[in-house]
């Protein structure tokens, strides 16, 4: 007969805390379910040096690091990055980048730690034996303390920065980083207790604590890390309001032009070769717009400072480049050029960890304007925008700067487009709209020489009319705002000023005479294709905005207004972030406290002003993290080969 | 009334105790009269029998562990004769029957004893080809040895009416029950040529089951009848016990945590484990 002993071993539990103590002591001397202790002790079973000790329990104090933060702190990336984290592959790849962060971390902490005690007991005589077990309390209390204090500011300030307003989050989050906290202190106590018997011989006590000892230990650490939160919190964000648009009745069309030279221009203009555009500069209000010129030069930073407002540091599209991260569908920011982030972007593009990719929405952490005003319930378009891949269906016509590639290659699309019912429309009158863009460049003036110029002018125009084309095909008279950049001045003046492996000075005169006359015929190219866009219709007001673009670092922007309730002249200097809120303004949209920039009222006309003063509201929120569609496969590759042809990467 | 052992433990035991019987006679010298005496008692075989099921769990064989089974048996007798010694535990009461001085006489009981350590070397050395049968002599010598039996005894003699702390005590346990019960285990093993990690469960799963069985063996001297348990009741009154520490229902709640851990230890073998989980459970269980 067999004996049902499950049954027999059930005794009744004992509330004895003699007990307690007792199952502490054996976890401690390795029976029960002492396997965190078994798991770091099990380099110390061989009789090994101190040393050698340190170095493996460290390394499995690391792993023991990796599995539980990696998953934990994966799940803090999701909350505050949606965009990295897609998806449950997204989640794993991420927590196994984050877990071999955190591992390699901890296991230097513990190996430090180890090795301050190895050091401490092979200087110590052999009384140092009784007061072992206190050193190895103290390295554990350490390293928890160091743990608690940097998973508590990596909460605060990389994941979720949202402090105590989301007080069951963050409860949760410092209740987790004390219980990992508490554990890996321990396991660097118990490494430390080996490191001194190998050292020393034996120690009067194998350190352990009670349930009472640990639960108090964790309440103080617990109390410990929600002051260090509550000290290091910034200022808990506001709601974000609801929009409320006083309509002035007047709808804006902005035309940004890349690559733009006033004083090429203003030459151009003074011989008439201009029309348009000195139209629109000498009846509108012109502001210009002094930059900070540190890093000017890079198109997808300048103009998201321009969409958004805010200085790169906070839109947070630092450059073309971005890396991908292998295994993730979402990318990060490019890091700051520094000569350390130099060598570890190409670190890691080596070994294939990361990839450049182009900079994108999922990278802009401030609303455009578009967006902006899309959330106060006007209809608007923005078309070939840096940025602005993926385009999310959030109520605007988003034609992102993928668009035209995708119109191109056909397919699935894969967010290139908003709302995605566009692109069948577009995808249908796509032959037509080409014609249409090739009838707008118009014939090449025949003084134009070479045939290479000639097909760079050709693929410039052609560029620009398609933008242009795109954005009349999407807007109606409806629509309350339009947007529309156009590349094709900076890439003809890149192409042939920027790009060149010779310096300019190094140049023959002719050589540099025919290249400047093919510039300034691109010029009076583009002025004819613009002429029809820069003649604001009634209740209209067209803004253009220009940007030296990558080669006249030198040279300043400009903002120019056209149209009703418009000053004229020159009104005063600005700088790139007071376009958006000027914007803003003149749709009736309040504007947001966290713009740095101004509304130029002083660029309308009294009426208008007294009429339509400057509101505010405390801040337009984060950027809409709604799915975008995406069914196709992504234009990647296609999109950096294409921005390599142009010149923007290397 | 005995709990009684598992079904499938009879057939262990029969082969066991007929293996006993063929390395050491019931007549002849004195001495071997001695060894037969204690050795042939009424017994559990829990030692024996772990051997042979580690090495079954392992991929090996019943027949082939039953030598080290046999060796590990003539090592637990030999201790128990010591044990009794008057210079040592000075016990008159064994397996149900006198101490084996008390019938032969203190010369003669230990010159039984080395003789039964002896002949449990003897056995590895002959059943066994080399270098297995190097590993098993050095694991039987690691368990009699400084860090094992022989070192649980002092420390326990030592120890004798006076306060000792906790570590010690599961010294001592270690040293006299825990051996014992972790090269068992582990010799089962080297003989289906188990690997490393198979070894290594096997070991956690005789270490907290070999201090269960200690502590289970302290509750017994409190609570068990005389009648069942073979042994002197409250022998141990003048120790520092398990029970000294936990008290008697915190000591019950410990054991069966530790047979539970033991369990757990085997959860890489999966279901072919359930004969040894049996074993665990009619420890935890036992009342003799």
């Amino acid at each position: 007969m067999t004996v049902d002993g499950h049954s027999g071993r059930t005794a009744p539990p004992s509330d004895d805390a003699r007990v307690d103590e007792l199952r502490q002591r054996l976890r401690a001397l390795g029976y029960l379910d002492a396997g965190v202790d078994r798991f770091v002790l099990g380099p110390a079973r061989a009789s090994r040096r101190p040393w050698t000790i340190a170095l493996f329990a460290s390394i499995r104090v690391g792993a023991l690091a990796a599995l539980l933060l990696g998953p934990a702190a994966a799940i803090g990336v999701r909350a505050r990055m949606p965009s990295l984290v897609a998806g449950p592959r997204d989640a794993i790849v991420v927590a196994v980048y984050l877990g071999l962060f955190f591992g390699l971390a901890v296991a230097a902490s513990a190996f430090v730690a180890g090795a301050l005690v190895s050091l401490a007991a092979r200087q110590s005589d052999a009384s140092f034996a009784k007061r072992g077990d206190r050193l190895s309390r103290i390295a554990g209390v350490a390293v928890t303390l160091a743990c608690l204090t940097y998973f508590t500011l990596w909460w605060q300030t990389v994941v979720a920065n949202v402090g105590w307003s989301a007080p069951y989050w963050t409860i949760s989050a410092l209740a987790i980083a004390v219980a990992i906290g508490l554990l890996l202190g321990h396991a660097v106590t118990i490494m430390s207790s080996a490191i001194i018997v190998a050292a020393v011989g034996n120690v009067a006590r194998v350190p352990s604590m009670s349930w009472r000892t640990t639960i108090a230990a964790g309440l103080v650490a617990f109390g410990g890390a929600a002051l260090l939160l509550t000290w290091s919190a910034r200022a808990a964000p506001i709601d974000t309001p609801r929009l409320t648009v006083v309509p002035s009745g007047v709808r804006v069309r902005v035309i940004a032009i890349d690559g733009f030279d006033p004083a090429i221009f203003q030459d151009l203009a003074d011989h008439g070769r201009m029309p348009a555009l000195s139209s629109a500069f000498t009846q509108g209000a012109v502001v210009r717009i002094d930059e900070d010129r540190d890093r000017q030069d890079d198109p997808a930073r300048v103009w998201t400072t321009v969409a958004t407002g805010q200085p790169a540091e906070v839109h947070g599209v630092r450059g073309i480049e971005t890396r991908r991260i292998v295994g993730v569908s979402g990318s990060v920011p490019a890091a700051e050029e520094s000569p350390i982030a130099r060598a570890i972007r190409g670190t890691t593009d080596l070994v294939r960890l990361t990839r450049p990719a182009i900079a994108s929405g999922i990278e802009r952490r401030a609303k455009t304007f578009w967006e902006v005003v899309s959330d106060a319930g006007l209809r608007t378009a923005v078309v070939n925008w840096w940025a602005t891949w993926p385009a999310r269906s959030d109520g605007a016509v988003v034609l992102s700067d993928r668009a035209t590639l995708r119109l191109e290659h056909g397919g699935a699309l894969d967010a290139e487009i908003a709302p995605s019912s566009l692109y069948q429309t577009l995808r249908e009158r796509w032959p037509a709209l080409k014609q249409q863009a090739v009838e707008m460049a118009g014939p090449l003036p025949s003084v134009i020489s070479g045939d290479d110029r000639r097909a760079l002018l050709r693929r410039s125009a052609e560029l620009d009319a398609m933008q242009l084309t795109l954005a009349s095909a999407v807007s109606t008279a409806n629509t309350d705002l339009t947007a529309v950049y156009l590349p094709g001045l900076d890439i003809t003046q890149y192409a042939l000023l920027g790009s060149s492996t010779t310096p300019l000075d190094a140049l023959a005169a002719s050589d540099l005479a025919g290249r400047l006359a093919a510039l300034r015929e691109y010029y009076a190219m583009l002025d004819r294709m613009l002429a029809p866009s820069l003649a604001p219709a009634a209740g209209e007001i067209v803004i253009v905005v220009t940007e030296p673009g990558r080669v006249s670092a030198r040279t300043g922007a400009r903002m120019a207004l056209l149209g009703a309730n418009v000053s004229r002249g020159t009104i005063g200097d600005s700088d790139s972030t007071s376009v958006a809120p000027t914007i803003l303004h003149v749709l009736g949209v309040p504007i947001s406290r966290e713009l740095p920039g101004r509304a130029r009222l002083d660029l309308f006309d009294g009426e208008f002003a007294r009429r339509y003063p400057v509101r505010f509201v405390s801040t337009y929120g984060e950027p809409s993290r709604s799915n975008a569609v995406s069914e196709g496969t992504p234009l990647d590759r296609e999109m950096i080969d294409r921005l390599r042809s142009l010149g923007y990467v290397r | 009334m005995p709990i009684a052992v598992p079904v499938f433990f009879a057939a262990y035991q029969a082969n066991v105790e007929e293996a006993l019987r063929r390395v050491v006679r019931e007549s002849g010298s004195p001495v071997e009269r001695a060894m037969a005496y204690t050795l042939h008692a009424p017994s559990k075989r829990v030692r024996p029998v772990l051997t042979m099921l580690s090495a079954e769990l392992c991929g090996g064989t019943a027949e082939r562990a039953l030598a080290a089974a046999a060796a590990v048996e003539m090592v637990h007798a030999s201790s128990l004769i010591l044990d009794d010694l008057p210079s040592m535990d000075d016990a008159s009461l064994r397996r149900g029957r006198s101490a084996n001085h008390v019938v032969f006489g203190e010369a003669i009981a230990i010159l039984a004893a080395f003789g039964l350590l002896n002949h449990a070397f003897g056995t590895i050395a002959t059943a066994y080809e080399p270098p297995l049968s190097s590993r098993l002599a050095a694991l039987a010598a690691e368990a009699v040895g400084r860090d094992g039996l022989i070192d649980g005894q002092a420390a326990d003699l030592l120890a004798t009416d006076r306060d000792i702390n906790f570590d010690l005590l599961e010294r001592i346990h270690r040293g006299k029950t825990g051996a014992l019960f972790n090269a068992s285990a582990i010799a089962g093993a080297l003989t289906a040529g188990a690997d490393a990690d198979a070894i290594k469960a096997l070991s956690a799963f005789a270490k907290n089951l070999g201090l269960a069985f200690q502590v289970i063996d302290d509750l017994l001297d409190v609570e068990g009848n005389p009648s069942e348990t073979g042994k002197s009741a409250r022998k141990d009154l003048r120790k520092t016990t398990f029970v000294s520490f936990s008290g008697v229902a915190g000591a019950h709640q410990l054991a069966a945590e530790l047979c539970e851990t033991a369990d757990n230890a085997l959860a890489p073998f999966g279901r072919r484990a359930a004969r040894l989980r049996e074993l665990s459970a009619f420890i935890a269980a036992r009342t003799a």
